[in-house]
């Protein structure tokens, strides 16, 4: 919509996004570094009076969060990763090797990655417990893995789209296999979509909660989200801490999305509107 | 019988093909299909995992049952209105952010940010940092109410007021991810079609009725069934703020049968219920297959 150029209304425009966006954790921030009896205090100050890193040194010291960040980064990465490696190995089957009925396959995958959690989650329990697999690494790596699959081999799929066959039959006539063309050609050209693809992915598993908490609920292999959501106070819910805690939880988060902040866009909206 | 002839090369392409496939098969065969076919036979046994001497083929004695719960019909009823109320909300909210974030900046990456932020956070840390504004004594809800001269509310532990303050932030959550997809749509609306609006001397509100809306509708109905099949698994904002309290005012289907499965362990009814949500979720589902399907027939 062609807006006169009116900076101040462009300049209202983007303080309410960003207001809109921010000030939630903004607050969580100004929080976390208050005391217990600043938070008492009426009426609510929105500035910490004086600034205390001791709830950050609590999060640390008493609560095993570098535990929780473990957990959900080993199984943040190890499920990006294996979802990655599939997801590109369907897209490519699909956009180049004329599989056939590439795109019913393409939906098959999209439906049937996206049927509820809640409803794998109580098979995945039996199923878990039946192996033994409770509590482990595996058991949130391999339907994370599943959980981005969609998003992943759909961005993958465009980005392969409109790379040139040529330059493909091109390395096949030196001599290059298939594979090879794909592994040498196909994935450094794709670097950004493969790049975006990742990022969904480990944003999705980092963030998921349901699985987490259903299949991985004992204390050491708690990923963050149950970690902290789980949190338990002597007395009420210890605010301070919690808002320590979920800082130190979504910093990782934050750099990624400020670092990569035009793939992700872009990865997003080319999974919901392409699909 | 005609056998489309194909050449041996493209015959060792295809089988290559498929041979690609097969990781994304076994995977989703193994941590989905066989999943559901387990969810399908549990829902007609009786399963207790504490009286495990009780097990046993109950046919459909667990739906039976759940049509008689009334827990059941009250958690499909709040899962019902979760629906209702935040998939039009969180539509309206991220068309209007969409619409600020279509200006021309020229610096982007505050409005880029600030929707990506609540995309990028997890639904139960929107549901903990709610639920801090919500407190009845030290949240920043009842202090601005206070300054405005009202009575400070009980808003998680009133049923009413429980329901409105998750459904605000489950849409404060969503809202962005659905600004995203409509901000790509608007983007894609040629300016050439304002430029002539106005030519003839349009008023905003003419052009968002007679230009904006029309040309967003694909966008808006990808953001509407996206927004619909995860408000019907909503659990983790509830979950965090209330946990389905007061009384079963906020709990949904989902919270329901991960309460009658993991706390209760009744895995029968339990996955009986399970079932029933992959019923209407898939319904769902299939409506959003079909458009996208729809889409590239028509090369659009």
């Amino acid at each position: 919509m062609r807006l006169p150029s009116f900076r101040r209304s462009t300049f209202l425009a983007a303080l309410i996004i960003a207001a809109n966006g921010f000030i939630p954790a903004l607050w969580v921030f100004f929080t976390s570094m208050k005391t217990e009896t600043e938070l008492m205090r009426v009426p609510i100050t929105i500035l910490p009076d004086a600034p205390t890193a001791e709830n950050y040194v609590r999060v640390f010291v008493d609560q095993p969060i570098l535990v929780f960040m473990t957990n959900s980064f080993v199984v943040a990465s190890l499920s990006t990763l294996l979802c990655v490696i599939v997801s590109a190995l369907a897209a490519y089957a699909i956009v180049r090797l004329r599989v056939p009925m590439g795109t019913l396959v393409l939906s098959a995958i999209v439906l049937v990655s996206m049927f509820p959690l809640i409803s794998l989650m109580v098979p995945l329990f039996q199923i878990m417990r039946g192996l033994g697999l409770l509590n482990t690494w595996p058991a949130l790596i391999l339907p994370y893995a599943v959980l981005s699959m969609p998003v992943c081999t759909l961005v993958l799929a465009s980005f392969f789209q409109d790379i040139p066959e040529d330059l493909e039959k091109a390395a096949m006539i030196d001599g290059c296999t298939r594979l090879g063309a794909m592994w040498r050609i196909i994935m450094p050209l794709s670097g950004p979509g493969v790049f975006t693809a990742a990022i969904l992915a480990f944003v999705n598993a980092w963030d998921e909660f349901l699985l987490a908490l259903t299949l991985s609920s004992r204390v050491p292999s708690r990923t963050l989200p149950v970690g902290i959501t789980l949190y338990q106070g002597e007395f009420a819910f210890p605010w301070p801490i919690i808002s320590a805690a979920l800082i130190v939880a979504i910093v990782p988060i934050c750099v990624l999305i400020v670092v990569f902040q035009e793939r992700v866009v872009g990865g997003l909206t080319a999974g919901g509107v392409k699909g | 019988m005609t056998r489309l002839r194909i050449g041996p090369l493209e015959r060792a392409e295809r089988r290559l093909g498929l041979l690609l496939l097969l990781p994304a098969f076994a995977l989703l065969a193994g941590v989905v299909l066989y999943p559901i076919a387990t969810l399908l036979w549990t829902s007609t046994q009786q399963m207790h995992l504490a009286q495990p001497w009780l097990e046993g083929f109950v046919g459909l004695e667990n739906y039976r049952r759940a049509l008689e719960d009334d827990r059941f019909w009250s958690s499909m009823g709040n899962t019902a209105l979760y629906v209702i109320i935040t998939v039009p909300g969180a539509v309206v909210l991220g068309l209007a952010l969409a619409m600020l974030a279509n200006l021309p900046f020229r610096v982007k990456w505050p409005v880029r940010l600030g929707l990506l932020l609540p995309w990028a956070l997890p639904l139960v840390f929107a549901g903990l940092i709610f639920r801090w504004f919500f407190e009845y004594e030290q949240g920043v809800v009842n202090a601005m109410l206070h300054a405005f001269g009202a009575e400070p509310l009980r808003w998680l532990s009133t049923p009413s007021l429980a329901f409105i303050a998750t459904s605000l932030a489950i849409i404060w959550k969503s809202s962005s991810f659905v600004a995203l997809v409509l901000l790509a749509g608007l983007q894609a609306i040629p300016a050439s079609l304002y430029e002539a609006a106005d030519v003839d001397g349009a008023s905003f509100w003419q052009k968002f009725w007679r230009i904006t809306l029309p040309m967003l509708i694909p966008a808006l109905v990808v953001a509407m069934i996206f927004r619909t099949i995860t408000a019907i698994q909503t659990f983790d904002i509830p979950y965090a703020m209330t946990g389905g309290g007061p009384g079963h005012a906020t709990e949904t289907l989902a919270m329901y049968v991960h309460r009658t499965t993991i706390d209760v362990l009744d895995f029968g009814y339990g996955s009986a219920l399970a079932a029933l949500m992959f019923l209407i979720s898939l319904s769902v589902t299939s409506v959003y297959i079909g458009h996208i399907r729809r889409d590239e027939g028509t090369g659009g």
